[in-house]
C-alpha cells in the first residue's frame, strides 16, 4: 500500500493529469493529497520533478553520446539538489595568513617523515576548525526538520570531502578537539585513500559538525560550496597564493588561503559568520592561539 | 467471404463483459458483445452470485421462521415446494436477465450468440464466421474446478448444478469450505440436508481471519453442518446406494453422502478463445495478465475478471470492465486499488477487506487490532441477532484502516463504510466522529474505531 493517502477520484484526476502522486507528496513534503494539490499540480510530470527542463534531444544539435549516472552519483545528486533547494544558504568570504603554519610545517617536515605522515595545510585546517567550532558552539548544531529545535552537539567531528573516481564522499574524522596533529594528519591521509578505493565503511561517514572541501590542491580562488545537510555550514578552502598585504608601511609578500564559508541562514546570521571566519582566520594566522 | 467487422468487441457478457460493452458504448464506440448463453449476464447472473442470493434468502426465511419460537412465534414445519422456489428463482434471473437485453438494445449494443476464438491480432471467428476487429476485451470469465480421478456421476455437482435445485439430498456433502462452498452448506443446510463440509486447509474461508471464521464455524455448526478442516479428500466411489467419500487428515474415515459438491475453487477460461492466435500471453492456468489498465501484452486487446485472475469476483470484474472501455477510448482508467471485498453470503454473513491481522504479522507491517463484539449492540440483540464481531487493523502511528472484518447479519453491507474509508485514507478518528444512526448495526464499526481510541462508552 502506498504511503500516500489520496481520494479515489484525486488519484483518478492525477492519472488524468499524468501528476506521480508519490514525486508530488514528496515536493509538497506531505502525506495526504487533496484536489486542489493536484489541480495545482500543474500540467504533468513536469510540474512535479521538473523533467521538462532536461527532456530535451540533445541530438538535434549536434552529435551526442551517453553514459548511465552510477547510483553512486545519483544518490549524491539528490543530496545536493535537496540541500541547494531546502537550506537558504550564504557564502562569506575571507582570506587567512598560512606563513606560520607553513614555517612550522617546514620545521616538522623531518619528524614527518620519521612517522611516515603527511603533515598538510589541510591537518591544520581542520584543528583550527575544531577550535573554533568550540569557540561557537552554536556553529557545530543541527536544526530539527520541523525546524523548532535547534540540537547542539558536544562532540566535534570534521567532514572532509574527497573527490575520486567513483564521486563525492565525505568521510568523518571524529573527535578532532581531542587528537593532536599528528593523529589528524594520519586519518585525513587513511581515509582520503580508502576514499579512492570506495573502502569508507558507513560508520565512517555522517554525524560531522561541519565539513571542510578543499580544492586547495588544484586552483581557484573562491567558490560557493552546498551545505553538507544537516550541518549548518561547510567551509571551502581554495589555493593559497602570495598576496601583497599593506603591513601599514608597505606591501609585504604574504601566502594567503581563501577561506569560504556558506551558512544556514535560517540558524546564522551574517554577522556570526563574520565573526566565526574572523576568529577562524586569526587562528589560522596564529596556529599557537589553537592551544591557547 | 464477406468479413464482418467490429470496432470494439467484448468476448464474454458477464459482469464484467456487459459493464465494459455498455460503458464503451456510452463513450461512444461502436460495440458487440459475444457470449454463447441465451442469456447476458454470465455466471454471476445466470448460475452464480444472483441465484444463489435468492434461494440464501429463502434459506434466511426458513431460519428465521424457527428462530422466533424463542420469542413466541411459531409458524411450524415450513412446507417447500421445491419446483415452486425453483421458478422463484428463475423468475428473478430472467427478470434480471431481461432487464440487461434492454439495457444493451438502448445502447445499441450489437451482442452476438456464438463462441468466439482468435485467429490473429485483429481477426475472430465466431461460430465459423470470420470477423475482424479494432480492439478486443476478453471476459471470458471462469469455470469450477473439477477434481481430477473423481467417477462421471450426475451426483456431483459443481455450484452450477447446484444452484439448479434438482434435488435436496439427504446426506450432502461439500467439497471445500470456500465461499462457494459455505453459501452451499448455509443453503442446503437450511432446506433439511444433513451436510458435511471437506476443507484441505486449517480453516473454513481460507484467507479470512481466523477469529471471524471460528464464529461462522462454531454457528454451521449449530445448524448441524458437519466440518472437517485440515481433511482431504483421497477417494471416491460411487454406488447405486451412495458417494463413498475417503478422507484422509485431521479426519480419517469415509464420509457418505447422496450427493457432492465440488467446491474447491475456479479456474480461468483463457483457453477457451485461444488467445495465443492473437499473441496474447496466457500461462498454463488459463490467466490472461493484465495491468493496472487492463491491457494484455498486446496493445489492442484488453482482459477483464476473472480470466486475469485472483481475485475472482463480480465486482472487480465490473471495475475492470469500465477501465478498459475507458482506456480504450483514450481516457486515463486504471484499476489502482488493492481494496477490493469480499462476503461470504452465509448466515451469519462474513465480510473482509484489506489486511487481516494475521497477514499484518506475517508480513511485518506495524498493525493494532480492535474489535466490538455483536453480543453488545442493542440493535443486533433487538433483531434476533446471533454471535458477530467487527474487527478492525490498523497502523498504530497514523491510525489509518489497514484492514476489516465483520462476522454478523449484513455483514456484506456494512463493509461498504470500511472500504470507503480504506479508500478516502480515514483514520479511527474520522470513523468515530462521524455520528452514527442508532441503534443500527453499523454503529458497531464505530464502536471499534472509538474502542482503538479509548473514547468507547458502550463496553
Amino acid at each position: 500500500m502506498s504511503d500516500v493517502t489520496a481520494s479515489p477520484s484525486v488519484r483518478a484526476l492525477a492519472r488524468e493529469k499524468q501528476i506521480d502522486l508519490e514525486i508530488l507528496a514528496k515536493d509538497l513534503g506531505r502525506t495526504t493529497l487533496t484536489r486542489e494539490d493536484v489541480a495545482a499540480g500543474a500540467s504533468g510530470p513536469a510540474a512535479a520533478d521538473g523533467t521538462i527542463y532536461w527532456d530535451v534531444d540533445h541530438s538535434q544539435y549536434g552529435p551526442v553520446s551517453e553514459e548511465p549516472m552510477s547510483r553512486f552519483a545519483q544518490v549524491a545528486a539528490q543530496n545536493l539538489a535537496a540541500a541547494q533547494t531546502l537550506i537558504p544558504a550564504v557564502t562569506h568570504h575571507d582570506r587567512a595568513d598560512v606563513s606560520a603554519i607553513e614555517t612550522f610545517r617546514k620545521a616538522l617536515k623531518p619528524e614527518a617523515e620519521a612517522r611516515g605522515v603527511k603533515l598538510t595545510g589541510l591537518a591544520f585546517q581542520v584543528k583550527a576548525l575544531a577550535r573554533a567550532l568550540k569557540e561557537f558552539p552554536r556553529f557545530n548544531a543541527s536544526l530539527s526538520a520541523d525546524g523548532k529545535t535547534l540540537t547542539l552537539k558536544h562532540y566535534i567531528h570534521i567532514g572532509i570531502a574527497v573527490d575520486s573516481p567513483f564521486g563525492l564522499s565525505v568521510p568523518v574524522i571524529r573527535d578532532v578537539d581531542k587528537k593532536g596533529l599528528w593523529e589528524i594528519a594520519a586519518d585525513i591521509g587513511d581515509l582520503a585513500a580508502r576514499a579512492q578505493e570506495r573502502k569508507v565503511r558507513p560508520n565512517e561517514m555522517g554525524g560531522a559538525s561541519m565539513t571542510i572541501t578543499n580544492l586547495g590542491g588544484i586552483g581557484g580562488t573562491a567558490f560557493s560550496p552546498i551545505v553538507n545537510p544537516p550541518e549548518l555550514a561547510i567551509l571551502g578552502i581554495t589555493r593559497a597564493e602570495i598576496t601583497p598585504i599593506w603591513d601599514g608601511e608597505m606591501f609585504q609578500p604574504v601566502p594567503m588561503v581563501p577561506l569560504d564559508l556558506s551558512y544556514d541562514h535560517r540558524v546564522i546570521n551574517g554577522a556570526d559568520a563574520a565573526r566565526f571566519t574572523t576568529y577562524l582566520v586569526n587562528l589560522i594566522a596564529d596556529p599557537r592561539r589553537i592551544m591557547v | 467471404m464477406a468479413v464482418n467487422h467490429a470496432e470494439f468487441v467484448v468476448l464474454g457478457a458477464g459482469p464484467g463483459g456487459y459493464a465494459c460493452a455498455f460503458r464503451a458504448a456510452d463513450l461512444g464506440l461502436n460495440v458487440t458483445l459475444v457470449d454463447p448463453r441465451a442469456d447476458l449476464g454470465g455466471v454471476c447472473l445466470n448460475e452464480g452470485c444472483i441465484p444463489s442470493k435468492a434461494l440464501l434468502h429463502a434459506a434466511e426465511v426458513i431460519r428465521e421462521a424457527r428462530h422466533v419460537g424463542d420469542w413466541g412465534i411459531s409458524f411450524g414445519e415450513p412446507k417447500i415446494d421445491l419446483n415452486k422456489l425453483r421458478e422463484k428463482k428463475n423468475g428473478i434471473v430472467k427478470h434480471l436477465t431481461d432487464g440487461l437485453t434492454g439495457l444493451a438494445k438502448r445502447r445499441k449494443v450489437n451482442v452476438v450468440r456464438g463462441t468466439a476464438s482468435f485467429t490473429g491480432p485483429t481477426g475472430l471467428e465466431i461460430d465459423g464466421a470470420a470477423w475482424s476487429f479494432d480492439q478486443a476485451v476478453i471476459a471470458v470469465g471462469s469455470s469450477p474446478v473439477r477434481l481430477p480421478g473423481w467417477p462421471d456421476d450426475e451426483r456431483i455437482w459443481d455450484s452450477g448444478s447446484a444452484l439448479e435445485l434438482r434435488q435436496v439430498p439427504k446426506r450432502l456433502a461439500i467439497v471445500g469450505g470456500g465461499i462457494i462452498g459455505l453459501e452451499m452448506a448455509t443453503i442446503y443446510a437450511a432446506l433439511g440436508s444433513n451436510v458435511t463440509i471437506i476443507e484441505f486447509m486449517e480453516q473454513i474461508a481460507p484467507g479470512a481471519d481466523a477469529e471471524a471464521v471460528r464464529i461462522l464455524h462454531d454457528v454451521l455448526q449449530q445448524q448441524g453442518v458437519i466440518i472437517h478442516t485440515g481433511t482431504k479428500v483421497v477417494e471416491v466411489k460411487a454406488t447405486k446406494a451412495a458417494l463413498g467419500l475417503s478422507c484422509e487428515g485431521v479426519f480419517d474415515g469415509e464420509v457418505k453422502a447422496d450427493a457432492v459438491i465440488q467446491a474447491v475453487g475456479r479456474s480461468a477460461n483463457g483457453h477457451l478463445v485461444n488467445p495465443q492466435a492473437a499473441g496474447v500471453a496466457i500461462d498454463a492456468r488459463g490467466i490472461i495478465a493484465v495491468d493496472a489498465t487492463c491491457r494484455t501484452n498486446v496493445d489492442n486487446i484488453f482482459a477483464i475478471g476473472d480470466v486475469t485472475g485472483n481475485p475472482m469476483l463480480a465486482h472487480r470484474a465490473t471495475h475492470q470492465g469500465h477501465v478498459a472501455a475507458e482506456v480504450a477510448c483514450g481516457h486515463a482508467g486504471a484499476l489502482d486499488t488493492d481494496f477490493i471485498p469480499s462476503v461470504a453470503y452465509t448466515s451469519p454473513e462474513l465480510a473482509w477487506v484489506g489486511l487481516i491481522a494475521a497477514t499484518a504479522k506475517e508480513r511485518g507491517i506495524p498493525h493494532k487490532v480492535s474489535r466490538f463484539p455483536w453480543a453488545a449492540s442493542g440493535r443486533n440483540l433487538a433483531s434476533g441477532g446471533g454471535d458477530g464481531m467487527t474487527k478492525l487493523v490498523y497502523d498504530p502511528d497514523t491510525k489509518r484502516i489497514l484492514g476489516a472484518t465483520i462476522i454478523g447479519r449484513n455483514a456484506g453491507e456494512l463493509l461498504a463504510e470500511l472500504v470507503l474509508a480504506m479508500e478516502m485514507g480515514a483514520t479511527l478518528e474520522d470513523i468515530a466522529l462521524t455520528v452514527h444512526a442508532h441503534p443500527t448495526l453499523s454503529e458497531t464499526i464505530a464502536f471499534a474505531s472509538e474502542r482503538a481510541l479509548g473514547t468507547l462508552t458502550d463496553l
